[in-house]
């Protein structure tokens, strides 16, 4: 197994995450799709500290931060949600246009 | 040979599943696709040899991260989206900008085609430990503010409206 197999699987994660991203009308369905993209970005990090630079963990660092700022992000995201949908009724996005004039 | 094998499995199901994250119409079947997409993605750091990566991806992501969301897709649910579309009519635009996308990174993957691992991979969570108590000891403490104030806004903007108004008139 070389390096170009783990930034092949990462890089098509991540595209099918930014897909997602751009294609859902329901605003659950993006939050998912960022965290395929989130996972993709590690598993490069992970792949790039295993073969580049095998006697360090500083890749393996970066990305325990980027799972703890997802959990973050994630946790007051869906917060917001829960907020946006009692004020609307609705989880889909082009009816969240409250401060269109 | 086995870890070709393992690896071209544990591959095939991450974007397998992803896919279906994508494309489901049942929010509820996306959210059981995400949980089985990122159980997958831990079956890769633990082939990488990310050991506490592999623990902290289960702990987090696959029991933490996929049941939250999980939770609030029950909430959100509605029986009539089933009926309707779940994806927008910029599909193809979506789909356009991927390739091109694709095309670019295939390039810069090309050039990583011949580097291979020498050794095999060794248990770095002791050094991890001293990382983060070290070099990483300021990111690591900014890491648990950011924690602390996603909790805060949370609990903020999840109140519901009758303690909102209990609050600002005592």
């Amino acid at each position: 197994m070389s390096l170009a197999h783990y930034l092949f699987l990462g890089s098509l994660l991540f595209l099918i995450g930014v897909f997602g991203a751009l294609t859902r009308r329901n605003i659950l369905g993006i939050l998912m799709s960022i965290e395929l993209m989130f996972n993709a970005a590690n598993i490069n990090l992970a792949a790039f500290n295993r073969f580049l630079h095998p006697q360090g963990v500083v890749g393996q660092a970066l990305a325990l931060f980027i799972i703890t700022i997802a959990a973050a992000e994630l946790v007051a995201g869906l917060a917001l949600v829960l907020a946006i949908y009692r004020n609307t009724d609705t989880v889909y996005v082009e009816d969240f246009n409250l401060l269109k004039g | 040979m086995i870890e070709q094998l393992v690896f071209y499995s544990l591959a095939a199901v991450a974007v397998l599943s992803a896919l279906g994250v994508v494309t489901m119409k049942n929010s509820v079947h996306s959210a059981l696709m995400l949980g089985l997409a990122l159980a997958a993605v831990a079956g890769v750091f633990a082939l990488l040899g990310a050991d506490f990566l592999f623990a902290g991806q289960v702990l987090i992501y696959v029991s933490g991260i996929a049941v939250l969301i999980m939770f609030v897709v029950m909430l959100l649910g509605r029986t009539y989206d089933l009926h309707l579309r779940q994806v927008n009519n910029q599909w193809l635009a979506g789909l356009l900008i991927c390739g091109i996308t694709f095309s670019g990174l295939w390039r810069v993957i090309g050039l990583f085609s011949e580097s291979r691992a020498h050794s095999a991979p060794v248990p770095g969570t002791r050094l991890l430990g001293r990382l983060l108590m070290s070099d990483y000891a300021l990111p690591f403490e900014l890491i648990s503010l950011i924690l602390m104030a996603s909790l805060l806004g949370a609990v903020y903007f999840s109140r519901s409206e009758r303690s909102q108004s209990s609050s600002t008139n005592p």
